[in-house]
């Protein structure tokens, strides 16, 4: 009795484990069709229109129809991810810093789950305070319309501050104790010890920290949409309106018909947006692989 | 006290245990009578609950762990190829050296066995809750609280409620890595008066750090130094008689 | 623990020289402005919060949350949008939990290290770094174009049950690890299976923190708009609101907010625009505390009162 019982308790785990193990091909199998259709569709401007994929990447001059061009976008997502991790990036360390070293319990409990909704605010939300607060006293203040690189920067800062502290904060507190206490016990003040010793040891975490907050900043869509002002013009400046390739993909994907040049172009640069993603995170994994 | 023939239930012949490359039991022979208490002697880091633990084929459940040897309940091979470890674990139970009780009710806590056996009958999962929680002596502490959380229990109480959830499967053969070590010196004696009743009805082999506690309960002892079975006899001839010098060592306490 | 202990002004060998006073000051004035960073985020939050709430609140009508919206005129409402919303998250956990919990789970507690096992958490890992929007062109590509459906909230949920599924099947992961492996222990030294062991002991045990993981993340599908734009569409049926058909384009109200302010014609801009944002900030935070407090009560009633 007990064996025929065992029996079916096998033959139930079999049948689970096989479902099981189909959930975790079905991942797999969405990755490679997700590679495989981006790439196929992403290939065609340069396969079937026959665009130069030098002209693609380094061209300004953007005629949808006929000479799609993508430099314009790309420096645009290069300038506002650039700006977005120099103030964002910083500003999140420091406050991981915070966190992890500075920070009492009341503090802690206050502004943890703070950035915890910071995280759930949806990036519409983001764009549209931006565009209700941010845009206003940018025009207010200098005159100009308000959209461009400076508004976006500053929303995609705020944006990825989130990201950045927590793994900040992360990094911080797997270091060694013994670490502090040495530095400490020698006479160093509190901010010597974060400087000399913590910043350093804790660099791989932190590089790790930056990176995931550029893959977030470069593949941000909306939020930067409504702020930057959507114009197909280089970046001249902060204040003038230009576009990233997000933007302009999900600005322009409406209009465009159904095998044509520019539909090519913007699938393009979407593959593009997913090879600059995925080698981020590639980069982070190895560059943890090494460390450890 | 002790039956002139006893019959042997379970039985371990020329068996090593290998953790990768390291062996961690050399050529093990031991023969465990039924419805008898065998303690497993020795100082720290000697093998004692590594032999325990593959009379119930739990290191099957560790990576790079290796068995090898032959292992028989009443005459049948536990590891042969034919052999199902889940029947095995039904009728050979264990209690471990930390009470590890599920994060469910107590009632939830000693049915769990039945249950996963396919017992569903409200009213015999009932009688087979009380029924072990008495064989386990924690009846009277627990019965108007059932549907508490087993975790609200004391140390003592939750061994005991372990004890009572492998009851429930009604085993042959009850596994006891060092039950009593992590719990005070009454919890201690309960457990052992526990055991002595236990006895009469189950085989019971038990791994213990203290002498004492293996004079005070066990018919038979096996003293194991280095992952070798050193000395195997009546609990009486080891402790008062032991043949080999190294057995001698151990329990007038020249080292472990 | 503040180390910077002021000596006592008597023994005047502990003042210390310049040097010290100056390292010393420096400590203070970088305690303080990171003392003003962390207080500034808080800061910002709360404007943000308080300025949504401030000009939000009063379009908080119900003709508003449950009316339909308006072409070309003021005092269109939303109510099919918070429709839609909710409809796809349903559909879309529906969809992602049973697989990303499956696969979580076949990954934590079956698999074995090796080709398979290393292929799938790269996925994981490779999935959960597509952007929304890339992510939303795939769902374009494969679910509009080859399998030839509709713009509709199916197609919708469809892409976003991709999106989700690394981060679903993290949560799950990081769940299992949180049980100890005593637990397991004692369930196989009953005779359980491994399969019995994990459904009525270990996924148990773990739902507290799977819970509130779950809920967290079905906030975030809940303000989802970049995946949205091109597979659920940008309109919805305007003669009711609520509609239950898969056939049907369904515009979130996520996607109704970036709609307004991008593309749409109707000049009461700011008042659908502040009252969607106010709803979508509200419903974060409902969710955020949701999941928080789910997640705490469950892990207390299955530890008991003393943990």
């Amino acid at each position: 009795m007990i064996a025929t019982q065992a029996k079916r308790a096998h033959a139930q785990e079999r049948i689970a484990t096989t479902v099981l193990r189909m959930a975790a091909g079905f991942v797999i199998l969405a990755m490679a069709l997700l590679l495989i259709y981006l790439a196929t569709e992403g290939l065609k401007l340069f396969v079937v229109d026959h665009f130069s994929v030098f002209a693609f990447l380094f061209s300004g001059d953007y005629q949808p129809d006929t000479h799609p061009g993508a430099a314009i976008y790309i420096v645009g997502s290069l300038s506002v991810t650039l700006f977005a991790i120099c103030i964002g990036g910083p500003f999140g360390i420091a406050v991981g810093i915070f966190l992890s070293e500075l920070a009492p319990l009341r503090m802690s409990q206050i502004l943890k789950p703070a950035i915890d909704v910071m995280v759930g605010i949806p990036s519409v939300v983001y764009g549209w305070l931006g565009l209700q607060l941010l845009v206003p006293l940018i025009r207010n203040t200098t005159g100009s319309p308000g959209f461009g690189l400076l508004a976006a920067g500053i929303v995609l800062s705020i944006m990825i501050l989130p990201t950045v502290i927590t793994l900040s904060e992360d990094a911080f507190r797997s270091l060694s104790p013994t670490l502090k206490e040495g530095s400490l016990a020698l006479g160093a003040t509190r901010w010597q010890t974060i400087v000399r010793v913590l910043l350093p040891s804790a660099s791989s975490g932190l590089t790790v920290a930056l990176i995931l907050g550029i893959a977030r900043a470069v593949g941000e869509t909306l939020a930067v949409q409504l702020v930057i002002g959507n114009a197909s013009q280089f970046p001249h400046g902060l204040l003038n309106p230009t576009s990233t390739l997000p933007t302009e993909i999900v600005q322009d994907l409406g209009g465009a018909a159904q095998g044509s040049m520019l539909e090519h172009a913007l699938f393009s640069m979407a593959f593009l947006l997913l090879l600059i993603a995925m080698s981020l995170i590639l980069i982070v994994r190895f560059a943890l692989r090494k460390r450890a | 006290m002790i039956a002139a023939d006893p019959k042997t239930k379970l039985k371990a012949a020329d068996v090593d245990v290998f953790y990768g490359s390291f062996q961690a039991i050399k050529n093990a022979n031991l023969a465990m009578s039924e419805k008898t208490v065998t303690a497993l002697i020795g100082p720290s880091g000697c093998g004692k609950s590594t032999f325990l633990r593959a009379l119930n084929r739990m290191h099957d459940l560790t990576p790079g762990a290796r068995v090898e040897g032959m292992i028989t309940l009443d005459g049948m091979n536990i590891y042969a190829p034919e052999a199902d470890p889940v029947v095995i674990r039904h009728r050979i139970g264990m209690v471990f050296q930390r009470p590890n009780p599920f994060p469910k009710t107590i009632f939830e806590n000693v049915v769990y066995g039945p249950k996963i056996h396919g017992e569903s009958n409200k009213k015999r999962l009932d009688e087979i809750a009380e029924k072990s929680l008495r064989q386990a002596a924690l009846w009277d502490e627990v019965k108007d609280r059932l549907t508490r959380s087993a975790l609200d229990l004391s140390g003592g109480q939750q061994q005991r409620l372990c004890i009572a959830r492998v009851l429930a499967v009604e085993p042959e053969v009850i596994l006891m890595d060092e039950p009593a070590s992590a719990l005070d010196p009454i919890a201690t004696s309960k457990i052992e008066d526990l055991i002595g009743e236990l006895k009469r009805q189950y085989t019971v082999v038990i791994v213990t750090h203290s002498m004492q506690q293996a004079a005070r309960i066990s018919e038979f002892t096996a003293f194991f130094h280095l992952g070798e079975i050193v000395e195997f006899g009546t609990t009486s001839d080891i402790f008062t008689r032991p043949k080999e010098k190294r057995t001698e060592d151990y329990i007038t306490g020249r080292f472990g | 623990m503040d180390i910077s202990v002021n000596p006592p002004v008597s023994n005047p060998t502990l003042l210390g020289s310049a040097g010290v006073r100056a390292r010393r000051s420096t400590d203070r004035l970088a305690t303080v402005v990171l003392w003003g960073m962390a207080i500034s985020i808080i800061v910002m939050l709360a404007c943000f919060v308080l300025y949504l709430l401030v000009l939000g609140v009063q379009y908080m009508t119900p003709d508003f949350i449950f009316g339909l919206p308006k072409e070309g005129e003021a005092g269109g409402g939303i109510g099919p949008e918070i429709f839609n919303s909710f409809y796809i998250l349903v559909l879309t956990l529906v969809m992602t939990v049973p697989i990303a919990v499956s696969a979580g789970v076949y990954i934590q507690e079956y698999a074995r290290p090796g080709r398979f096992r290393g292929l799938v958490q790269f996925s994981a890992e490779a999935l959960a770094t597509v952007p929304s929007i890339v992510m939303g062109l795939f769902g374009l590509l494969i679910f509009v174009y080859f399998f030839h459906l509709r713009f509709s909230a199916i197609v919708g949920a469809m892409t976003l049950t991709i999106l989700n599924l690394p981060a679903l099947m993290r949560v799950t992961q990081e769940a299992l690890r949180t049980v100890p492996d005593s637990l397991r222990e004692a369930s196989m030294s009953i005779g359980a299976t491994k399969w019995q062991t994990i459904t009525k002991a270990v996924l148990p045990s773990a739902i507290g923190p799977m819970t509130t993981g779950i809920v967290l993340i079905a906030g975030r599908i809940f303000g989802e708009t970049a995946a949205l734009i091109y597979t659920a569409g940008l309109s919805v049926t305007t003669n009711s609101p609520y509609d239950f058909s898969l056939g049907h384009p369904a515009e979130t109200l996520a996607v109704h907010l970036w709609y307004t302010r991008s593309e749409s014609t109707v000049p009461d801009v700011a008042r659908i625009g502040n009252g969607s944002a106010l709803v979508l900030l509200f419903m974060v935070l409902l969710f955020n505390i949701a999941a928080r407090v789910l997640g705490r009560t469950l892990t207390k009633r299955l530890t008991g009162k003393s943990s």
